[in-house]
Formats: C-alpha cells, sequence, structure tokens
C-alpha cells in the first residue's frame, strides 16, 4: 500500500509538472502580450516595454522557466497581472464557488442515475426503457451551452423564478447545476445499467434467487453494490473533469468560478494566473482520482491495491 | 431477469414449452428490437440534418451572407424565410444549413485524424508495451487532468483559428478516446496465437502489427467513431461559443448561437433554432452509435 | 467487468463504506457552505436599504491608478475622492478643492475645503496630494498618465492651500486632476491600493477584488451631504445577456454601460428605466495610415471616394438600433470643444464612379477589430463587407480575440490591413485629449511606431500643440476648430460614430444623473418601494 501510494504520488507529481511545463510554453509562444492587455491603448511602445521588463517577459525563455521553477518550489506562483495579487490567492477566492458546482451537480447526478439506472436494467429493453434512454441521450446531446440558455430563457426570462447568474443566493444554484447534470445522466445511467444488468444475470445472483434472497436486496446489495466500484469510478471521473470543464456553463451563468476566471486571464494573457488556475485544477483533478482509487477497498473488499492489473 | 432466454434463440425443432409470445419477450429479442429502433431513430435523425445540409448549396434558399437590414430578426414563417432572419435580416435556415457545412466538415475531419493518430499510438502502446506504453499511458493520464476547453483556446489563440487548425484541435483533443479502445484491443489479441505464429514464420514485430492485428481491432474500434463525431460537433460549437471560431463572416453553428444570445428576450429562435438543430444531428449520431455498439455486443456474444 | 461470484456473499464492512461516503458527504456540503456569504430572496433580489449594480467589467480594484472605466468611476469616486470632477454639461466642479484656478500660464493656485476629512476621520492635507501625484507618476502603465501633458508639481503655501505648477501651460489642468485619487500619503504606494481609506461618501465593509464583488456601507463621517441609500453592492456580470434578465427580475438595480439590443430590449419594460446621453467615445473604421506612396488607400480621394459605400443611416438605426450618433466631426461633438466639420453621405453609385475615375476600381480591403472593440462590432463589421459588395469592392475580414496581438498589427508589425475597428475613449471630456491621441503623431513618434494608425501630418500636429498650449480660452477654441476642419479633410476614417451612453435601472432607483462621460455620482441616488 505504502509503495503503491508512493507510486502513484510520482506519477501524479510527473504529470503536474509535464502539464505545467506545456501551459507555460504555450502561453508564451501564443501570440499576444500582457503588457498590450494591461496597459491603456494610448501606452505607448516605451511604456509597453517598461511593464514588459516589470512582468520579467524580456529574460530569455529558459531563464523564465528557470525563475518560474525556483519560484515553483518556495510556493509562489507569481503575482497576477490584472489582479495585482498572489495568483494563487486568486485562483483559491474561486475555487469555492467551481468546486460547490461540481459537488452539486455529481450530488444531483448520483441521486438520479442510482435509481433511474437500476430501473432501467430490471426494465432493460422493454419500450418504456428505451424511451428513457432516448431522454438521457438526447440530454448528453444538447450543447451544454444551448442548454444553459434554454434553461435561462424559460426560468429568468418567461418565468423569471430563479436568479439569471451569480452565486448570491442559494437559489442561484439551480440552473447551473441542471445544466451541468443533464450532461452527466446518459454517460453514468448507461454504465448503471449495463453493470446491473451483467450483475442480475451472473450466477451468483442466480445462486442467491435459488436460496430465497428477496428480489429487493438482490437488486440494492448485491448487484448495486457490486456495481460499486465502477459507479465510484464514473463519478470521480466525472468529477476531475467537472472541476476543469465547466467553463462554458461558468459563463453563460456569470459563475464566479475558476472556468469563467480561465476565460478572461486568456483574454488578458495573465500568465501567472494561467499557470495557477492549471496548477490548482489538475492537482485537484488528480487528487480526486487517486482518493477515489483509495476508496475501493473500502467499498469492495475483493480489491487491494497495487496488486491488480 | 428470466434466465430461460439462451434457450430460446436456439433450436426451433425440439418440442418447447417457449411460445412465439415468450420469443418475442425474450431480452435477446427485446435487445434486438431495441438496438434497430435506435438505429432507424438514429440514421432518421441524422439524415434529417445531413441531408439539407449536403444540399444546402441546391436549395432555393437566399445566400448565407446575403443581407437585408431592413428585414431583421424576423420571426419564424415569415414571408420567404421559412426560419426566420437574424440581427441583419440574412436567413437562418440559409445560415444554419451553410454553418452545417463548416461544423460538419470539421467533425468528421477531426474523427478521421483522431482515429489514425488513436489508432497508431493505442496499438504501438498495446503491441510493444514498453517504454511506448509508458509515454502513451502518461499522454492519456494526463489529458484526464487537463483543463482541455482552455488548452484548446491557447492552441486556437496559437495558430490562429483557421478551420484546419480547429480541426486538428478537435483530433488531438479526441484521440485519447481511440488510443485508450485500441490499446485495451490489442493487449488481448497479440496474445492470440496467430500473432505468435506470424512470428515464428519470421514476420518483423511491426509487420505483425500492421498485416494482421490492426485489420483485427479497425472495426470494433471504429464503432467509437460515431460517438466521437457526436462530441467533435459539440466541441466545434463551444470553442465557436467561446469566441474560437473560423473567421467571420463563415457562419458556424456555435457563433450563429453566440451571436443571436445577445437577443434571447426578445428573438428566441436566434438561439433556440440552431441549438435545436446541433441537438437533433447529435441525438441522431448518438443513437447510431449506440445501435451499432448494441448489435455488435450481442453478435459477439452470440458467437463466443 | 463483472465482479468474481465468490465474493458474492461475504458481508460488506458496512459502518467503514458508510463513514466513508458520509464524509464524502460532509466535505461536500462544507466546500459548498464556503462561498455563500449573503441571504436574498429566491430571485437574488437585494433588499430594501441595497443598491445593486451589475458591471460588465471585473473591478480589481477600487483605486484608479491602473483601471478605469465608466461605471469603475462610479464606483471608485464613491469611495475615494480627487480635487475636481466632471459635473453634467461637462462643467468643473470643485469636489475636496474649494479653490482651484489658473493664477498664471504655468501655475494653479489650489485650497482644499475646509473640514475635508477621511472615513477615519483624518483630515485631508496638501502633502496627501502631493503624495497622489508622485505614487501616479511612478506606476507603469497608466492611462492617466497618458492624458496629462506633463504631471504637476504641489509647491506648498499654507496648511491647506498650495499651487500646481507646470513647465509648459497646461490650461485644463483643473479637468485633468479629475482623475486623480486623493488617499492619506502614507498609505499610499505607486501601485494599485487594494484597501485603505477614502474620503468619500461611502467606505468599503467588504471586497472580493477576485470575483470583482465589494460591498459599500455609508460613511458615518462623510464630510459633504449624507448620502441616501445605506448600502451599494457592486457585482461583476460578465455576460450581457445575464445583465439584461437580472435587472429584468429586479436581481440587479442598475446596469450600466449597455450595448444597443441589451437597450433596445430593457426600453419599455415595467418597472425599468433606460437612460441615455450622448457619448465621449468615438468609434472608427480608420484607415491604414502606413501605405506607401502609390497604394490607393494613401490618397485622400480614394479614402473619400470609399466612405461613400456606407450606409450610415441604416448602420445606425438598424444594427445599432439608435443608440449611437453618426459622426459629424473627427470627435464626438459631446467633447469639449468639438465642433461640427462635415458628415458622412451614403452614395454607392458616386463611390463606383469615383473609385473607377481614381483607377482604384479592383481594391480590396481587408478589416481587423478586436472582438467587443464596441458594441455589435460583428454585426457592424458585416455589414460594411455586404456594402463593399455593391460597389465592387471585396472586403475580407480578420477578427481578434481579446488578449490578442491586434496591437502587433496596429503597429503595422502584424501584417497587412486597410481598415481597422477601433474606439478612442474621452475619458476627461475634452476634445483636445483625444486629437492629440489620434491626429498628433510625430516622425519621432513614428520610429517607435507610437502613432495612431500611422497617422503623421506634420501640419496638423503643429496646429494641435499650438491650440494645446493656448492658454486664451477663446483663441483656443478657434484654433481647435480649424484643425478639425483640417483634420476631416485627410478622411481618416471610413465611417464614425459616437455610441451613446446607456444605463438602465429599476423604477426604485431615483434621482440617478447619468453624466457625459458614462459615470454618475452616488450619493444623491435614493431607493423607494
Amino acid at each position: 500500500m505504502p509503495t503503491y501510494l508512493a507510486r502513484r504520488l510520482g506519477q501524479s507529481l510527473l504529470t503536474v509538472f509535464l502539464t505545467l511545463t506545456t501551459v507555460f510554453l504555450l502561453v508564451r509562444l501564443a501570440p499576444g502580450d500582457p503588457a498590450a492587455a494591461y496597459a491603456p491603448p494610448s501606452a505607448s511602445n516605451a511604456d509597453l516595454a517598461r511593464i514588459r521588463a516589470e512582468f520579467g517577459l524580456d529574460d530569455p525563455l529558459i531563464s523564465q522557466y528557470w525563475i518560474f521553477l525556483r519560484d515553483l518550489f518556495t510556493g509562489n506562483l507569481g503575482t497576477s497581472y490584472s489582479f495585482h495579487a498572489p495568483a494563487f490567492d486568486v485562483v483559491m477566492d474561486r475555487m469555492p464557488y467551481t468546486v460547490t458546482l461540481a459537488v452539486s451537480a455529481i450530488a444531483v447526478t448520483t441521486v438520479v442515475v442510482v435509481p433511474l439506472g437500476v430501473w432501467m436494467a430490471r426494465r432493460a429493453d422493454t419500450k418504456r426503457e428505451l424511451g428513457a434512454n432516448v431522454m438521457t441521450i438526447a440530454g448528453q446531446s444538447m450543447p451544454d451551452f444551448w442548454t444553459g440558455v434554454m434553461l435561462l430563457t424559460v426560468f429568468a426570462v418567461l418565468f423569471p423564478v430563479l436568479p439569471a447568474s451569480g452565486f448570491t443566493t442559494w437559489s442561484g444554484l439551480v440552473l447551473p447545476t441542471v445544466t451541468v447534470a443533464v450532461l452527466q445522466l446518459a454517460l453514468v445511467s448507461r454504465l448503471v445499467r449495463r453493470e446491473m444488468v451483467s450483475a442480475l444475470t451472473s450466477p451468483y445472483v442466480t445462486v442467491a434467487r435459488s436460496r430465497g434472497v428477496s428480489e429487493h436486496a438482490l437488486t440494492w446489495r448485491y448487484a448495486l453494490g457490486n456495481s460499486a466500484v465502477p459507479l465510484l469510478t464514473a463519478l470521480g471521473t466525472r468529477f476531475a473533469a467537472l472541476l476543469n470543464g465547466v467553463v462554458v456553463v461558468e459563463v453563460v451563468f456569470g459563475w464566479p468560478g475558476v472556468g469563467s476566471l480561465v476565460v478572461r486571464a486568456l483574454e488578458t494573457r495573465d500568465y501567472p494566473l494561467i499557470q495557477a488556475t492549471v496548477l490548482v485544477t489538475a492537482t485537484l483533478a488528480i487528487l480526486v482520482q487517486l482518493l477515489v482509487d483509495l476508496a475501493y477497498p473500502l467499498l469492495d473488499p475483493r480489491v487491494r491495491l497495487g496488486k491488480a492489473a | 431477469m428470466s434466465g430461460t432466454t439462451v434457450l430460446a434463440t436456439e433450436g426451433t425443432e425440439r418440442p418447447s414449452q417457449v411460445t412465439a409470445r415468450d420469443l418475442a419477450r425474450a431480452t435477446a429479442t427485446r435487445t434486438r428490437r431495441s438496438a434497430h429502433v435506435k438505429l432507424w431513430a438514429g440514421a432518421v435523425c441524422t439524415a434529417l440534418v445531413v441531408v439539407p445540409v449536403a444540399l444546402a448549396n441546391l436549395l432555393p434558399l437566399p445566400g448565407a451572407n446575403a443581407q437585408d437590414l431592413s428585414r431583421r430578426r424576423l420571426p419564424p414563417l415569415s414571408e420567404g424565410h421559412l426560419l426566420g432572419t437574424d440581427q441583419l435580416g440574412r436567413d437562418l435556415l440559409s445560415r444554419i444549413l451553410h454553418g452545417g457545412q463548416v461544423s460538419l466538415s470539421v467533425g468528421v475531419l477531426a474523427v478521421l485524424v483522431s482515429g489514425l493518430i488513436g489508432i497508431a499510438a493505442g496499438a504501438a502502446a498495446g503491441f510493444f508495451g514498453g517504454w511506448i506504453d509508458a509515454v502513451v499511458s502518461r499522454f492519456l493520464e494526463a489529458q484526464l487532468a487537463l483543463p482541455l476547453l482552455m488548452m484548446l483556446l491557447l492552441v486556437v489563440a496559437l495558430f490562429g483559428p483557421s478551420v484546419t487548425v480547429i480541426t486538428c484541435v478537435i483530433a488531438v483533443a479526441q484521440w485519447p478516446e481511440v488510443a485508450r479502445l485500441t490499446r485495451s484491443l490489442v493487449l488481448v489479441e497479440r496474445e492470440k496465437p496467430y500473432v505468435a505464429a506470424a512470428r515464428v514464420l519470421g514476420l518483423r514485430a511491426w509487420q505483425v502489427l500492421l498485416r494482421h492485428v490492426i485489420p483485427n481491432v479497425v472495426r470494433p474500434a471504429s464503432l467509437v467513431v460515431l460517438l466521437l463525431l457526436a462530441q467533435a460537433v459539440l466541441l466545434e460549437s463551444a470553442l465557436s461559443f467561446l469566441g474560437a471560431g473560423p473567421q467571420r463572416p463563415f457562419a458556424t453553428w456555435g457563433r450563429i448561437i453566440s451571436d443571436g444570445q445577445a437577443y434571447i428576450t426578445t428573438s428566441w429562435w436566434l438561439v433556440t433554432l440552431p441549438g435545436l438543430v446541433i441537438a437533433l444531428l447529435v441525438v441522431g449520431v448518438n443513437l447510431l452509435g449506440d445501435g451499432l455498439r448494441d448489435r455488435t455486443r450481442r453478435r459477439k456474444g452470440a458467437g463466443a | 467487468m463483472t465482479p468474481p461470484p465468490q465474493s458474492a456473499f461475504t458481508e460488506y464492512e458496512s459502518p467503514s463504506r458508510r463513514t466513508l461516503l458520509r464524509g464524502f458527504a460532509l466535505g461536500g456540503a462544507g466546500l459548498a457552505l464556503g462561498p455563500l456569504t449573503a441571504c436574498a430572496g429566491p430571485t437574488g433580489a437585494p433588499g430594501p436599504g441595497t443598491l445593486t449594480l451589475g458591471l460588465n467589467r471585473s473591478l480589481v480594484s477600487l483605486d484608479n491608478k491602473l483601471n478605469q472605466f465608466d461605471a469603475a468611476i462610479t464606483v471608485q469616486r464613491a469611495v475615494r475622492q480627487a480635487l475636481t470632477r466632471i459635473g453634467p454639461r461637462m462643467k468643473v466642479q470643485r469636489v475636496l478643492a474649494d479653490r482651484f484656478e489658473m493664477t498664471e500660464p504655468t501655475a494653479w493656485t489650489v485650497r482644499l475645503r475646509e473640514g475635508v476629512h477621511y472615513s477615519d476621520g483624518s483630515p485631508v492635507t496638501v502633502e496627501d496630494v502631493a503624495t497622489a501625484l508622485r505614487m501616479y507618476a511612478k506606476v507603469n502603465g497608466s492611462f492617466i498618465l497618458g492624458l496629462f501633458p506633463e504631471l504637476p508639481t504641489v509647491e506648498p503655501t499654507g496648511e491647506r492651500t498650495f499651487r500646481l505648477r507646470t513647465e509648459r501651460p497646461v490650461p485644463v489642468l483643473d479637468r485633468l486632476m479629475a482623475n486623480i485619487h486623493i488617499t492619506p500619503a502614507a498609505a499610499n504606494r505607486p501601485e494599485e491600493l487594494q484597501s485603505g481609506v477614502g474620503s468619500g461618501p461611502y467606505r468599503v465593509v467588504k471586497a472580493n477584488s477576485g470575483a470583482g464583488e465589494y460591498t459599500l456601507a455609508r460613511n458615518t463621517r462623510y464630510w459633504g451631504p449624507r448620502p441616501h441609500v445605506d448600502t451599494v453592492r457592486v457585482r461583476f456580470v460578465p455576460e450581457e445577456a445575464s445583465r439584461v434578465i437580472a435587472l429584468r427580475s429586479g436581481e440587479l438595480d442598475v446596469v450600466d454601460t449597455l450595448t444597443p439590443d441589451s437597450a433596445e430590449q430593457l426600453t419599455g419594460l415595467p418597472g425599468v428605466t433606460v437612460q441615455e446621453t450622448s457619448g465621449v467615445r468615438i468609434c472608427q473604421l480608420f484607415f491604414n495610415f502606413r501605405k506607401p506612396e502609390g497604394h490607393p488607400l494613401a490618397d485622400p480621394r480614394v479614402r473619400r471616394a470609399l466612405t461613400y459605400a456606407i450606409d450610415g443611416d441604416s448602420l445606425i438605426r438598424d444594427v445599432l438600433t439608435d443608440s449611437a450618433d453618426q459622426a459629424e466631426g473627427v470627435v464626438p461633438l459631446a467633447l469639449e470643444g468639438a465642433v461640427r466639420t462635415g458628415s458622412y453621405t451614403y452614395d454607392p453609385a458616386k463611390a463606383k464612379s469615383l473609385l473607377k475615375s481614381l483607377g482604384a476600381d479592383d481594391l480590396r480591403i481587408k478589416i481587423i477589430w478586436e472582438s467587443g472593440e464596441f458594441a455589435a462590432d460583428s454585426s457592424v463589421m458585416e455589414a460594411v463587407v455586404d456594402m463593399f459588395q455593391d460597389i465592387g469592392v471585396r472586403a475580407r475580414l480578420q477578427q481578434f480575440q481579446p488578449g490578442g496581438d491586434i496591437l502587433k498589427w496596429r503597429q503595422g508589425r502584424g501584417g497587412d490591413w486597410d481598415v481597422i475597428g477601433n474606439g478612442f475613449p474621452g475619458t476627461t471630456g475634452q476634445a483636445l485629449t483625444s486629437l492629440q491621441g489620434m491626429y498628433g503623431g510625430t516622425a519621432a513618434k513614428e520610429r517607435t511606431r507610437d502613432t495612431y494608425m500611422g497617422y503623421v501630418i506634420p501640419r496638423i500636429e503643429r496646429q494641435l500643440s499650438d491650440a494645446a498650449t493656448e492658454v486664451d480660452a477663446t483663441e483656443r477654441n478657434k484654433k481647435l476648430a480649424a484643425v478639425q476642419h483640417a483634420i476631416w479633410d485627410t478622411w481618416p476614417s471610413l465611417w464614425a460614430f459616437a455610441p451613446k451612453t446607456l444605463l438602465a435601472h429599476r423604477d426604485r432607483v431615483h434621482d440617478l444623473g447619468l453624466l457625459t462621460l458614462g459615470s454618475y455620482d452616488l450619493s444623491p441616488v435614493r431607493l423607494e418601494g
């Protein structure tokens, strides 16, 4: 177990490091000039040169990279150009919003998906199940920004019952959560269905049934219990993806999370902020994955970490 | 739920308690039927979008960029404009169809490219193992952790928003999916006797891979292609929505929606209709992919 | 995938699993609870004593050393004040100073108002003014510096009096000083201040600069008349559509800097009032003045011929929904000192024949601009392409994303282009500042590519600097008028317009006086109902 953890952590560190390096290079190779985004349009080239010097963008790429690494090891991610504050703090200010949205979306998904998937498995390939299946696929097929705008139109314009943007009240969480959850339903419910179908037709369930175990216990205890690991994996992966991937939904709903921050940081070429965002979200996503893996043995005693292929 | 279905699919000669009604209600029949329904529904939805898009240039429609500022934001079913007009008085239907040509070709090309990269990388990783596998696997893992959309926006900023760049960017975003699948298929395949036989016959490893293993995994791997196409179309529209679409005045689906978003309280059709078209196409493609997969799985199940 | 059956009958360690799941749930709830702050109604409608403003740009700080835009001024001025301000009808009003006059061509005598103090009770001193000027001078990338031909120095002459001295005459110094916010000297730094006190009617009680959200409360020790509203909440709502919806539902009380489309959607709605003033920003389709001799666009007659292709009236009416004025001069007429110099006419036949007679009938035009440079920018550009098509000119568009490379292109280092869509702000309310910024290019500045799209016409630059140092107001206006006519005749823009400043507020908001510069004074604003 400790060696397994160490190996996993090592791999994760390497992944984060490579990702950061890629981003470091990409932002600097991309056209655009942080100084130009920072300075007023009337700024002279001499002004811009001074700003670039202040940001340390005059140095050759390799020494910029060296400074970046050195600072990274002392826990310093640089100062955001546009916020005039430590980039890490700016990201952490926004992080709770993104996590809130991701958590609530995953919670809603789980609450809907487990009963839905079980029902679909038990009614596999009936007309109603087919209908439900097509519905979830339809949900997955709508562009998220479009779903968001449609929900806004209905619940904030036609029937103004929910706030249109931001997070100033709990009800502001509803529309973004639904938008994100709708996308996840198809993927996860299909997984639950598949796992449940194969569990319900496997020999041990037949044996259990012949011993007189009730259908209820068979479904919820035996079959669902054995589907927990793949379900948790899927939810964990989705959660990790959400931490990175709610950019569009955040933009549509004016959600003050990391996604909308990233869009802004890109528009102002705020290099330290972009790097800090990538570091934080990538680390968090990897941690979630790791936690999910560590949770396997708790859910399923058959799993021994580091031994399975 | 019932364990008798396996019997039901076989021998009809034997006297049997299984009636035609049982057969019709049997899981296998139902699975086949639902795969069938999905295939048909998928094909119809896809065709409803793809056929008009393909024929856009032949249909008697106003030009996609022909403006008439005096006839702006007409609602659907206005005279001469089936789906109404946009903020510059351009025919919305024509813009959706012509925009679809851009969005669809980007999607199809992206899937082809990602399929090629994915199969090559996945096959190499699965067949050779070792450091190739390590590198590819690291890439696959990194991509799970990456803020994907942000990277895509960066790359589009880096190389400029042309159709080629956007195609490549989407392909890059998608190849891991194919690679992961191919790798797992190849892992199974390389243990099979025919591979050993080919080696014994003196073929080089890469010859075995190219001539014997890959042809055997291409078919199952290509099943995900339709699902990827659906994703590619969605991704392209998301990029356009965030401003990283091909240069104006090219219409793309995402851009029509993002331009129309400014008018949602007064002109609902500018956002709703193009979104419906995307959804219809993606639903169609997803259903097709799903149906095909169900059918193959069933066949494989029967063969085993 | 299918679990091996031997495990089927083993009992799970349910307590541990349950604990685990409960831990997850608690953790999630804890994380979720984190950001929630104020409580409000289900649609987030603010309470009776709270005014909520929805800004479309993030207010990074309540200091203005580096960032200042229309709505930001409103909020920044509610906390920190300057010696003067630009009031209604562009008139200078004295704020912290009760005397501010030019006593010599290069010196102004200023007296601080009796009893002005900060929200912590400490008095505003001459030293604070001197320090503020020094700090503004040290900031890199401040556009406020760009407004000043030179920064004045402070010569104290008494406890509340001092002289502002410049090298050369700066006749509009009283207006320029409206941009210098005064902060206690000891707390001022050569950077954007994230905290600290001001002398304004409000003080900051909560700030989240990362999210652009602020809560202001009435400054109980304010030296001036007591403001009516208890609490002002500032929110950052980037999506224009969301701002419109939020105002409709009452979630926001005031949204400013509206796009023409939003204004159109909000006009006539019950409970909502839309205010507009003529704007001081000019948006131009500016020609590239770096074309080599012999290129058609280097010829003013070709530039003039092209302007006939643009149907300005229909652009204003249909694309900008009447929320802009077609330019009739080279700067917006709302600016102090601006004059009418001509107007754009639509006559495609004339454009065609003129181009033909000038031998420029197979022109290809490349138009570049950055998204969001002005409202409805892409619609205007797409409409222009269509209009060019009608006179047989093939136009191509290249749109840059914010943060992209447009600056390089503007400076002629990115690639070749013919027309750029660009907006120029009129921050000081003075025509002169805008004129010098756009048309005051010199050969020396062009060497470092610091001119406006390569516009270098020496005689115009001479006329401009002559007008700039003229101390006599009447004479100065005469000279300014002359130079504006001269500029118009060089046909610098394909087309230009001045967008109106649009603001919408709920009907419960009273006495909101939108100023021409786009901001408004928060202290007289009242809330009812």
